[in-house]
């Protein structure tokens, strides 16, 4: 049901671009190598990932026991 | 460019041969990535203009054209410091600006992509609206904050996520340029590796 509202609204789809998009960028401006660069860019995707899920983790947490 | 992966800065025997390139940071100002690819590193190149232009180009029409601009309301001493909050006298009034629109500090960064900003903003001529409503209003500030204020409570989320995307490609060209100032650290466009003389022992050799 979550799951299903927060696929619906299209703003949250704008998120996974922008975490390529950034992990991309950033990662080129560190390596020069393209296997270095898609490895870090990788890496850091999955950072940010994990750490924008930690926070909807704690939000998620927080709205269940208010 | 080399296939092996080392990090830039991990081969000690390139640092003596460092050299920066003003000129190439320039370039990777005014167009993301181009100075990457005036070194030949044309990949690199292509993939900071593809996706930093890109990034700000799509901010920008999700915003509706009208989330870039540097807005005219900050005055000078004779007309009592409005909107001047650190009362900044007039050639710095851009930067009294800035604070009522502080998204263009990251966007200016984007290079020629925001420079229509500063030409609405020094009232520079444009198309008429009649000839061209695009590009009479393009980078250009709301007509009114009354409008803005219209436009923005009869949106939804997206224009706040486009503005994002818009600081965000500016502030990423930061280290673009940065990147392309310090230039290639390996690879057929990194400059030639001088090697360090080897230190001679103190007593001389026998």
């Amino acid at each position: 049901m979550i799951l299903a509202a927060l696929l619906g609204m299209s703003l949250y789809w704008h998120l996974p671009i922008l975490i390529v998009l950034i992990s991309l960028v950033y990662s080129g401006t560190r390596y020069d190598a393209w296997p270095a660069i898609l490895a870090e860019a990788f890496r850091w995707g999955l950072r940010m990932a994990g750490f924008l899920l930690v926070i909807v983790l704690a939000l998620f947490v927080l709205s269940r026991m208010i | 460019m080399s296939s092996e992966a080392s990090p830039m800065d991990s081969s000690p025997q390139g640092t003596s041969s460092q050299h920066y390139s003003i000129m190439a940071g320039v370039l990777s100002y005014l167009v993301p990535g181009l100075g990457q690819i005036v070194q030949g590193r044309v990949g690199k190149g292509l993939l900071f203009m593809v996706c930093l232009l890109g990034m700000f180009t799509c901010g920008q029409a999700l915003g509706g054209w009208q989330n870039v601009y540097l807005p005219d309301v900050a005055r000078g001493v004779d007309q009592h410091w409005e909107n001047n909050p650190w009362r900044l006298p007039r050639p710095f009034l851009p930067l009294a600006n800035l604070y009522h629109r502080w998204h263009f500090a990251g966007q200016f960064w984007i290079g020629i992509a925001a420079w229509p900003a500063i030409w609405q903003y020094n009232k520079l001529p444009v198309p008429t609206e009649e000839a061209s409503p695009f590009w009479h209003n393009f980078e250009r500030g709301p007509h009114s904050e009354a409008a803005l204020n219209e436009y923005l409570i009869n949106s939804d989320k997206t224009p706040d996520v486009a503005w994002v995307y818009t600081v965000i490609a500016g502030v990423l060209n930061i280290l673009v340029i940065y990147d392309a100032y310090a230039g290639p650290a390996f690879g057929a466009a990194a400059p030639p590796v001088v090697p360090r003389p080897e230190p001679q022992p103190a007593g001389g050799a026998p």
